[in-house]
């Protein structure tokens, strides 16, 4: 039996190894180099190691661009998120009814989302384009002209056009999860909830919608931290124009470091946006962990 | 109540139009030439339609999506095979503290902003001698993937009974034996959502490819479609053409294997 024992944990050991050992360099190892980059003075395509403590976030703090990506990254939280997550909502409700063909529209709704960003980025530039482009064309046909924007070269209107597409892609994710939740309610409840004389918006507003909570929390930390590394769809659809108006940390960690070739000040922009991850998925984790246990 | 329902589809079908309409826009606008993109309206298809648009768009792309094809299902295989040995182990034969112990620490890496890594990652290709390399690929995104796959095929596990592996070890087969023998025939709708997950996500990657590739040899498709928006600048119907060329390889899998991808996005999945 203690031969077996044995045998049995040098296999879980050996069949660990890939994964310990990719994670442990590609994740961990990088993360603590990544930090360490950041307390030196690496500037060019030769790396540099001379510590300097903590002057590139000396810089950083006082540099007005980092504020207004940070202020763009918070309208784009406060908007992207809980827009998506409404859209969601409603389209499952909308879903969840008993509809023919669900699976069509589900597949319609749900198709944004199976896309790269550079594909999608590259499909709104066409949308967004503000003299040939669809939106406009729509709108003059419609008679709806006083809906005609400069959409992404106007720099008022830019970071919400491009939260606006970004909503729509992943508006389909959220009625997914969602749907999923209200599908995972007994049956029991509902006919309960029924016999009792609940109409459908009873029925949602007390007995389905407050069930939802989990699906909520977990697609609410998806789109937070996607929020955060969101890179791909604004550098291909605006390279974070006109001017700095949809520049967001991931875009100015970017253009830092791969375009200025400013690596240790790029490094410290990342070190940033993994304290603000940390911020955001250590209590959700934590609440999700305790959860288990009870 | 029938007035309702009628109202009920008319909703659906009117948000349908919306998801659909940068679709239709480029479907249109890649079947015309450049006169006819700016002489017509966008919403409307010219007939005859014209291909010259896809013609150019795929001899720029040809390349690039072999590429991508070829690091997208090498390194789907790997780290789904990964993920799938580490998800035995932590969910049957480690139990209690340490596994849950080990879980988190593989699985955190689903949270991690990429920029986080990323000077050191281009450091560690670069040093291997993987830069601008498909095996530089793979390994990237086998390492960047094995976090969301050890959560599905743990996740997974759990719910095969324990009976069943205990009863394969009292005739004595050594775990590896209990894997190639019982696990994995038993796993194979894991590793049907999971290989499903991995291909869209590895295709759909940018950020990777961009930095960690420079030139044809081993540039994903992506990479490339980015490019094609600054050498055609104004060319919306090459730009349309190239964008559903990147795109066809995770619309099939939406259209035809949505069920399993879906599956991926609800136990816990995340996206770029």
């Amino acid at each position: 039996m203690k031969l077996k024992f044995k045998e049995e944990s040098l296999y879980s050991l050996l069949f660990l190894i890939p994964a310990l050992v990719l994670v442990g360099v590609f994740i961990y190892f990088a993360i603590v180099w990544n930090v360490y980059i950041s307390f030196t003075d690496w500037k060019g395509l030769i790396p540099s190691y001379r510590f300097v403590g903590l002057e590139n976030y000396r810089i950083l703090f006082h540099d007005p661009v980092f504020w207004t990506s940070f202020r763009n990254n918070i309208v784009l939280i406060l908007l992207f998120v809980p827009g998506s997550l409404l859209l969601g909502l409603l389209l499952a409700i909308l879903l969840d009814r008993k509809i023919k063909f669900e699976n069509g529209f589900r597949t319609i709704y749900a198709l944004p989302f199976a896309l790269s960003f550079v594909v999608t980025a590259t499909l709104w530039a066409w949308m967004y384009d503000p003299s040939d482009g669809v939106l406009n064309t729509l709108f003059s046909m419609l008679h709806l002209d006083f809906l005609k924007s400069n959409w992404i070269t106007d720099p008022h209107v830019a970071l919400y056009a491009v939260i606006l597409a970004l909503i729509w892609q992943f508006s389909g994710y959220t009625m997914v999860i969602y749907l999923a939740g209200i599908r995972s309610i007994s049956s029991e409840q509902y006919e309960a909830a029924i016999i009792d004389g609940a109409n459908p918006l009873q029925l949602y507003r007390y007995v389905i919608i407050p069930q939802l909570k989990k699906p909520t929390l977990s697609a609410f930390v998806v789109l937070m931290v996607f929020s955060l590394k969101a890179f791909d769809f604004i550098w291909v659809l605006t390279s974070g124009g006109p001017g700095t108006s949809t520049f967001i940390l991931a875009v100015e960690m970017y253009k830092e470091t791969f375009a200025k070739t400013k690596f240790a000040y790029g490094a410290s922009i990342a070190t940033v946006l993994l304290l603000l991850s940390f911020a955001i998925v250590l209590p959700y984790l934590y609440w999700s962990y305790r959860g288990e246990k009870e | 109540m029938r007035t309702r329902r009628l109202l009920l589809y008319i909703i659906l079908i009117a948000f349908m139009f919306i998801y659909l309409l940068p679709f239709w826009s480029a479907v249109t606008t890649s079947l015309k030439t450049g006169r006819q993109v700016t002489m017509t309206t966008p919403i409307r298809f010219v007939f005859p339609p014209y291909f010259g648009a896809y013609k150019q768009a795929f001899s720029e792309l040809k390349r690039p999506v072999l590429n991508s094809l070829l690091f997208t299902t090498f390194a789907t295989i790997f780290s789904v095979m990964i993920g799938s040995l580490t998800g035995y182990v932590l969910a049957k034969l480690l139990k209690g503290e340490t596994s849950r112990k080990l879980l988190i620490f593989i699985t955190l890496g689903i949270f991690l902003p990429y920029q986080s890594i990323l000077i050191p990652l281009l450091r560690i290709i670069t040093k291997l001698g993987l830069y601008n390399t498909i095996p530089g690929m793979i390994l990237t995104h086998t390492a960047y993937g094995v976090p969301i796959t050890t959560l599905l095929f743990t996740n997974y596990y759990y719910e095969v009974p324990d009976e069943l592996i205990e009863a394969a070890k009292v005739d004595g087969a050594s775990p590896l034996k209990v894997y190639t023998s019982i696990v994995f025939p038993l796993s194979i709708p894991a590793f049907v959502v999971t290989a499903i997950y991995q291909f869209t996500n590895i295709w759909n990657d940018y950020l990777f490819g961009v930095v960690l590739t420079r030139g044809e040899a081993a540039m994903p498709a992506t990479v490339k479609l980015a490019n094609l928006k600054g050498s055609f600048v104004a060319n919306w119907n090459i730009q349309m053409a190239g964008a559903l060329i990147v795109a066809i390889p995770t619309l099939f899998i939406m259209i035809a294997l949505g069920k399993y991808l879906i599956r991926g996005y609800t136990s816990g999945a995340v996206k770029g």
